[in-house]
């Protein structure tokens, strides 16, 4: 492999050759690759060839089961497979239960996108002037809540939110009525009672297990900002906050686009912790993933409105991904 | 950089795509069977957590099939231990895989219908037309495994809940006799509440359609019933109201259950396997009466076992007395897997699976009843402390609705109606409006499969 692609690599390679019959023909293939500058999409072709094998064809499969009615009986040949035209799509645009789980979903995501946001630029510019000792203590032990599997996180926070003797429900029902409510708290169950009260504990454990990485992100980012610009501006008098917004985070802007990116998106797919607290049997507890799961693999299964779904959900992300890269390039990022 | 970032973006959000539907294989149709070959070996499938006298009661079985049919004296009898909570997940991936199935599978009797409906289970009508133990079967039984005319499964044992309680509570409250109305049944919670602080009376999960069903049924109502081929969903008729808004009050307006049990099945939260919820309250004394069938005795004794000689059950109580309500009769049944081999041998497995005696005895050691109408007037049930009030319940019970190709969809699946509204009815909802809306949605589901 690396012998063929030796010659590609440029003009000053040697061009001696090997004997044999080969050598006339890598040669002409070499000039043919350099005079038409392929030699980057060659390069591209194996991970192309990847994507295409993992990625294409099953979304090619997806669309087209979108318009078929496909489920099992028609694997294993109860009933035939049949086209069903926009059927799935308008089945899904006309269930209700579809615009509240995307409503979850979005609500979920725009209080819980700016919240991790802003608790990992607070630990982040914390840790930047702590020491070092103490900075490697609370990174450490910041990075341990984001490395905790999302499973294992989610049980934890079920069991401190559990009616049946989870600290949360023992320390709010020894709380007096003033300050928490006339709510019988010993008995309330966080993970089933409602979306609310689920999606609340949801959102304090994403906020736990997101906010490191921005920590550490935004702490790489400030260490990249020369010392000279914050002394300058506090020199010239300028409060903390205003450092903050006029020096740091314009210079921080691009980590934070690509920070607000991936949030939205890692926030807007929750299934792990949705599906461990809120359960699958709670519809009105469904956010966009455990719908699509819902409607794909709950039996009987229907890979036909999943696949509808699939689409529905990755124009959601097209458009949201869209709104990002138009927002990058009116900022002048991508210059 | 930038740009690429972008790219990566948009790769990201196809990769999403693609992730979500990611596990949908395409799988070829299955060869026709040669049934009459031996097999190497069989594979069954139980539902739950493999227990030692079951194991026990299995190698029984199959040392009596080996003896009654000795051409398979060399075939080898696997059993796969299924979680009730997962077996529909099972089910689907040995059918898109097209292998790694069983033979013969354990098949919860609300379940059959569904399961034969999607074409995972071989038709067996001719061979229970010739089977001898065939006419003994409880008729309503095994009319529950028929599908268009076609027999898909045998009913192997049932179970019907009851109300467990402890008799040392019930004497100390004051209370003589079991309660036999919804009005003493009310009375009895709060004795019991009195006479023991801080525990609830009686548990009322949300997530239990095979109670409320009984509450429903209690009171003279149906969930829906059959008219001209098509079904019409009847919660909303007057008697069906009361029944599912007895069962709402017992936490809205009375207070004798718990909060916490919204949202959560009898055995806790759901698409857990238990103990939990409802059931450990009561295991652990902290919930006075308890809905479930004998076959929680295991579980309940897993939490502990301090009052098990004070268990004692009654059938859920009627609005007005004196016969019980109609319990949901539940259960399994053995059914031979679509895509066996050896669908000869599956069958003479299950005959002997399901002989009179063999069912019985395996009935017995696990609290259920057996299937047969010889054996369910035995006086052994009627003179146990547990078993009494749960035999007395089996003498009256219903399956239909629970037992249509679309109960599966409407209730424990995608829709989940009458959990839903039971959820939002215990969570203070309009009570008109909210069944209203559940009877309609329930009438969709029950005639098309899905909601539009």
């Amino acid at each position: 492999m690396a012998d063929a692609i030796q010659p590609l690599a440029g003009p000053r390679q040697s061009q001696q050759g090997g004997p044999g019959g080969w050598t006339p023909m890598r040669t002409r293939l070499g000039a043919f690759v350099r005079r038409h500058k392929l030699a980057p999409y060659l390069l591209l072709l194996p991970a192309l060839a990847g994507i295409a094998l993992v990625l294409l064809w099953p979304l090619i499969q997806v669309a087209i089961y979108s318009f078929q009615n496909y489920g099992l009986p028609q694997i294993t040949g109860a009933l035939p497979t049949q086209w069903v035209g926009f059927a799935n799509f308008s089945t899904t645009l006309h269930d209700p239960l579809f615009w509240l789980s995307l409503r979850i979903s979005v609500l979920f995501a725009v209080v819980v996108v700016p919240l991790t946001l802003i608790v990992g630029t607070v630990v982040g510019l914390m840790l930047n002037r702590l020491g070092r000792k103490m900075s490697i203590f609370v990174s450490t032990a910041a990075l341990l809540a984001w490395a905790t599997p999302p499973v294992s996180a989610s049980v934890l926070f079920y069991w401190i939110f559990s009616p049946d003797g989870g600290l949360v429900d023992w320390a709010l029902s020894r709380m007096p009525h003033w300050l928490v409510g006339s709510t019988d708290w010993a008995q309330y169950n966080w993970a089933t009672t409602g979306a609310l009260p689920a999606y609340t504990l949801i959102a304090l454990l994403v906020i736990w297990q997101s906010f490191p990485f921005i920590a550490v992100t935004v702490l790489a980012g400030l260490k990249t900002i020369p010392a000279e610009l914050n002394e300058a501006a506090r020199v010239d008098g300028a409060s903390p906050w205003r450092i903050y917004w006029r020096v740091t985070f314009p210079l921080l802007k691009p980590i934070y686009l690509v920070l607000l990116l991936l949030s939205v998106i890692w926030d807007f797919n929750i299934f792990t912790q949705s599906d461990i607290i809120a359960s699958l049997s709670n519809l009105n507890e469904y956010n966009l993933s455990l719908y699509i799961y819902d409607k794909a693999f709950t039996f009987p299964p229907s890979y036909s409105l999943g696949g509808a779904l699939a689409l529905i959900f990755a124009v959601i992300l097209l458009v949201i991904t869209f709104g990002y890269v138009r927002a990058w390039i009116r900022q002048g990022a991508l210059q | 950089m930038t740009i690429t970032r972008s790219a990566a973006a948009v790769g990201l959000a196809a990769a999403l795509a693609g992730a979500a539907v990611a596990g949908c294989g395409s799988s070829g149709t299955s060869s026709p069977s040669s049934s009459g070959s031996i097999p190497a070996k069989l594979v069954v499938w139980r539902m739950g957590a493999s227990v030692a006298s079951q194991v026990t009661w299995m190698n029984g079985v199959v040392k009596q099939w080996k003896k009654d049919y000795p051409q398979y004296k060399n075939t080898k009898v696997v059993v796969d231990w299924i979680p009730w909570t997962s077996n529909t997940t099972d089910w689907t991936n040995a059918l898109t895989s097209g292998k790694g199935g069983p033979d013969i599978t354990e098949i919860g009797n609300t379940e059959t219908p569904g399961l034969a409906a999607q074409g995972a289970l071989a038709n067996i009508t001719s061979s229970v037309q010739s089977w001898a133990n065939g006419s003994q079967i409880i008729p309503g039984n095994l009319a529950n495994d028929t599908v268009k005319g076609d027999v898909y499964a045998v009913p192997w044992f049932g179970g019907v809940r009851g109300v467990w309680y402890n008799k040392d509570q019930f004497a100390k409250a004051g209370i003589t006799s079991p309660p036999t109305t919804w009005a003493e049944l009310l009375t009895d919670a709060k004795l019991l509440m009195k006479a023991y602080p801080g525990t609830y009376g009686i548990g009322a999960p949300t997530d239990d359609t095979d109670a409320i069903v009984s509450f429903i049924w209690g009171a003279g109502g149906q969930v829906a019933v059959q008219k001209n081929g098509k079904w019409v969903a009847e919660l909303t008729s007057p008697a069906s109201e009361k029944g599912i808004e007895f069962y709402a009050d017992l936490l809205r307006t009375e207070h004798v259950s718990s909060t916490k049990y919204i949202g959560e099945t009898e055995i806790g939260a759901p698409g857990t396997a238990g103990p939990g919820g409802a059931e450990e309250d009561f295991a652990l004394g902290k919930l006075d009466m308890y809905i479930d069938g004998p076959w929680a005795e295991a579980q309940i004794e897993q939490v502990s076992k301090t009052n098990e000689s004070q268990w004692s059950s009654f059938p859920i109580p009627s609005q007005n007395g004196p016969n019980p309500a109609p319990a949901f009769s539940g259960g399994s049944d053995l059914g031979v897997w679509v895509n066996s081999k050896y669908k000869a041998a599956d069958w003479s497995l299950i005959t002997v699976m399901d002989s009179v005696s063999n069912a019985t005895t395996f009935a017995n050691s696990q609290g259920f009843f057996p299937e047969f109408t010889s054996q369910l007037t035995s006086p052994a049930y009627s003179s146990s402390q547990l078993m009494a009030g749960f035999a007395k319940a089996a003498g009256y019970t219903q399956i239909a609705p629970l037992n249509t190709a679309n109960w599966a969809t409407a209730d424990t699946g995608k829709y989940n109606i009458i959990p839903t509204m039971m959820k939002e009815l215990e969570s203070g909802a309009n009570v008109q409006s909210t069944i209203s809306q559940a009877n309609a949605e329930l009438q969709t589901v029950l005639n098309t499969g899905s909601e539009s």
